[in-house]
């Protein structure tokens, strides 16, 4: 196992360079955590990885942190971390992370502190190679290539036909340069004061730049397996992003009787999302797209009825018989008193 | 009988007199077009400034009467260039009249139909993206591709066959009009002098382009059905719509072509030249393609009927006998039964007849492109409530400037260009005279052959008759 002894060595190393970097750091928190990693230098797509990771706690082994091993990189554009896996350290300070290589490229990875304390910790970065056998899990593998149609071919339609058209157009540029300096037809034309042949040219320079520019259009699109600009199997393997928390703190479906808890708070809380007010106010009276917030911004219970019953704007009113006025009176209470956690 | 010269003289009479004279009718009816497209223009700020919530388009019925008018206009369109190209491919001796006319429906149509797209954009600012980050796998870029491709063939198939007639108005017009349409005849004209090297690059250029079109005219039609064919919602979930779409395009087309025509006869008095021959040409092909829209309907509703699956049921309640039956019923009955029965029963094969037959087509083949939009996205995903849709004054207000905008232009067109394929007529006319004299010459010939046998060579070469009318 060449790459546990690898990977051992990684570790002693590693801790030594976070602990001096810890010390370094001068920072003020009451524990320094420390985070060392073990892990293989390449893994092969498909195949599980295995990532050890120690933490310490002022060069103490922490049992109980939890640690997420995430990889960088971006979609469209937009760069973030993905996270793979989380795990939790034994009394030993270690936290085994076993991950499914499904990427064809990792990017940089991370092992990070995340809790149980809320401590700031330098993350702890490293590579894993990717071994390529052309084998990458999220190609697009629904749907059947058949050689030659493809963008290629969509592409010499297009540029057929738009060269017959652009063709046609040329010839009205000559049907102008062969009126220019020649003898009149008498039966054709009476008066001949004539004009020029510009039209015609534009017209067909118009028609090549268009044609031109849907071919370009055409190579500039991104992502597509049957275009003849990307390489076969276009890495299109990034799912998620870890760069920011989702502000969900609610429930999945609420139950009438969930609303029963003595607790004037959690039951409003409850009633908010049973008669979803939710949807449109957000998942914590935060606001979102249609409602505007809601949480620590309403007004008098007086005003908040009227609101509830009449249905300002786009919203729907909610009559007695749906919603009681208790009901209404505990909604009121949450989103004054409650808080978004 | 009247000499070519003086048949022709008298066609371009005919020809340049909308131009010449204009009557205060005509301004009044310019002024309305004017002001109903105001109107659109001045909804258009409301929904610029607010958003589509003016609109009654919501989550659920996110498509409504804007795309209908966009199907429908883009559908006009085929009025015009598949006709004419059709026409001239298979050398129907009697289409010269009528294709500069649908040559100008379609660029029209397409020009408002194009534009009722980014009518119905939320965000119209980002329709560049489009081009910046489009992508060739979505079937709004085939449209894209396709309406542009034909857009551009079009024009140009508009205008090579006007040029010698654009020459024939710098040369006749050049003391009647202001210095603007004069600028417009000489520069349009492109030193058009009628020598054979002109005639032989503008033929080919005139051939080429009805070769294409005819393809490029059936895929876009085919892709604005891809639109809601490549969907799998039930009603659109059909491999039929292609061929639908595109028979019901040319179907309107051929109508909205007879109603032009016959206005424009009625107010410039352009009998000698639309005689009721072209009429029920006309009507012979709504007749055929009506004929082919009931097949297509009754394939496509038997198929998916026979097998019904539970989504298939509601959208078939709902279009036979709940909220769309009467749309529907009129567009089956109203708008492909009977123009089929005007045109074959012999009482009603006449210029009313056929006009209203058309009249039929035009409002059947709105309501059919509505109720395809509208039904599609009413039949629910999931089991919650169907939603409703009906346009709003905003949305109604747009398409009647889309419609009165379609008028205008042409109403425009009428006083600046020339609305006969004169030299074509010209061209049909020497040939239709060469072949009566030759007849004649026959007929005097066989006369005298068969003087002595019997009477039936004269009945063989009887000429044919002027005009074809019935």
């Amino acid at each position: 196992m060449t790459h546990m002894r690898r990977g051992v060595a990684c570790v002693l190393m590693l801790a030594t360079a976070v602990i001096i970097l810890g010390f370094g750091s001068g920072s003020v928190l009451a524990a320094e955590i420390g985070i060392a990693v073990g892990a293989p230098e390449s893994a092969t797509v498909g195949a599980d990885v295995e990532v050890k990771a120690i933490v310490t706690s002022d060069d103490e082994p922490l049992e109980g942190a939890v640690v997420a091993l995430s990889y960088s990189t971006s979609l469209a554009g937009v760069a973030g971390r993905v996270e793979l896996i989380s795990a939790v350290t034994d009394s030993d300070g270690v936290a085994v992370m076993i991950y499914e290589q499904r990427a064809a490229e990792n990017g940089e990875m991370f092992v990070e502190y995340v809790g149980p304390d809320d401590i700031e910790t330098a993350p702890f970065v490293f590579t894993i190679a990717v071994e390529s056998e052309q084998q990458q899990l999220y190609a697009p593998i629904s749907g059947i290539k058949i050689p030659l149609l493809n963008g290629t071919l969509v592409i010499a339609v297009i540029a057929g036909v738009w060269s017959m058209i652009a063709f046609s157009a040329y010839q009205l540029v000559r049907v102008g340069r062969a009126g220019q300096g020649a003898e009149p037809v008498p039966s054709v034309v009476v008066a001949s004061e004539q004009g020029s042949a510009w039209v015609a040219t534009i017209l067909t320079i118009a028609t090549v730049l268009t044609a031109v520019g849907m071919v370009i259009v055409f190579l500039r699109t991104p992502l597509a397996s049957g275009d003849p600009l990307r390489p076969e199997l276009y890495d299109r393997s990034p799912i998620a992003f870890l760069d920011s928390d989702l502000p969900y703190g609610g429930v999945g479906l609420a139950d009438a009787s969930l609303a029963e808890t003595d607790d004037p708070l959690a039951d409003g809380e409850m009633l908010y999302f049973q008669f979803g007010c939710a949807s449109c106010h957000g998942l914590s009276g935060t606001g979102a797209v249609v409602g505007p917030e809601l949480l620590g911004e309403v007004g008098s219970l007086g005003g908040f009825f009227e609101d509830v019953r009449e249905g300002p704007k786009e919203m729907p009113g909610y009559a007695s018989g749906v919603l009681s006025d208790d009901d209404i009176e505990l909604i009121h209470r949450f989103l004054k008193d409650g808080d978004s956690g | 009988m009247e000499s070519v010269a003086r048949w022709r003289e008298r066609l371009i009479a005919k020809t340049t007199k909308p131009t010449l004279r204009t009557t205060a009718w005509y301004w009044v009816w310019l002024s309305f077009l004017v002001a109903v497209v105001a109107i659109g223009v001045y909804s258009y700020s409301t929904q610029w400034r607010n958003g589509l919530i003016v609109t009654n388009m919501r989550d659920r019925i996110s498509w409504g009467l804007y795309i209908s008018a966009f199907v429908f206009f883009i559908g006009i369109s085929h009025a015009g260039t598949l006709i004419s190209a059709i026409l001239r491919a298979s050398k129907a001796r009697w289409r010269a009249p009528v294709t500069r006319t649908a040559e100008f429906i379609t660029a029209f149509s397409l020009l408002i139909g194009a534009s009722f797209v980014v009518i119905d954009m939320g965000r119209p600012e980002r329709i560049f993206n489009v081009y910046l980050f489009g992508r060739w796998q979505s079937p709004i870029m085939w449209d894209v591709m396709a309406i542009t491709t034909y857009l551009t063939a079009s024009l140009i198939y508009l205008y090579a066959p006007m040029i010698p007639d654009l020459g024939l108005f710098r040369d006749r017009l050049a003391d009647e009009v202001g210095p603007v349409r004069n600028w417009i005849y000489r520069t349009l004209a492109l030193d058009w002098i009628g020598t054979p090297t002109q005639f032989k690059y503008l033929g080919k250029a005139i051939t080429l382009m009805m070769l294409i079109i005819i393809p490029i005219a059936v895929s876009v039609h085919t892709v604005v059905s891809w639109i809601f064919g490549m969907t799998l919602r039930v009603g659109w979930n059909t491999t039929i719509f292609g061929v639908l779409f595109v028979a019901g395009a040319i179907f309107s087309g051929i109508a909205t072509l007879v109603i032009v025509l016959a206005v424009l006869r009625r107010i410039y008095h352009w009998e000698e030249y639309l005689t009721p021959k072209h009429f029920i040409y006309l009507g012979y092909l709504l007749a055929a393609f009506a004929a082919v829209m009931i097949y297509v309907n009754i394939s496509e509703f038997v198929t998916t009927g026979f097998k019904l699956e539970e989504a298939g049921e509601f959208a078939f309640r709902q279009l036979f006998l709940e909220d769309f039956s009467v749309m529907f019923w009129f567009y089956i009955i109203g708008g492909l039964i009977t123009p089929l029965v005007l045109m074959v029963v012999p009482k009603t094969r006449t210029i009313a007849g056929v006009v209203t037959a058309a009249v039929l087509v035009v409002i059947a083949m709105f309501l059919e492109r509505y109720f395809i939009v509208v039904t599609g996205l009413r039949v629910p995903l999931m089991p919650y409530e169907p939603a409703n849709y009906f346009p709003s004054m905003v949305e109604w207000s747009i398409f009647a400037a889309g419609l009165a905008g379609f008028v205008l232009l042409i109403t425009i067109a009428v006083k600046i260009f020339p609305m006969f394929a004169v030299w074509e007529m010209v061209e049909e006319r020497e040939q239709e005279v060469a072949l009566e004299i030759a007849q004649s010459i026959l007929v005097d010939e066989d006369m005298r052959d068969d003087d002595e046998t019997s009477g039936a060579g004269a009945l063989a070469g009887s000429p044919i008759p002027e005009g074809g009318a019935p």
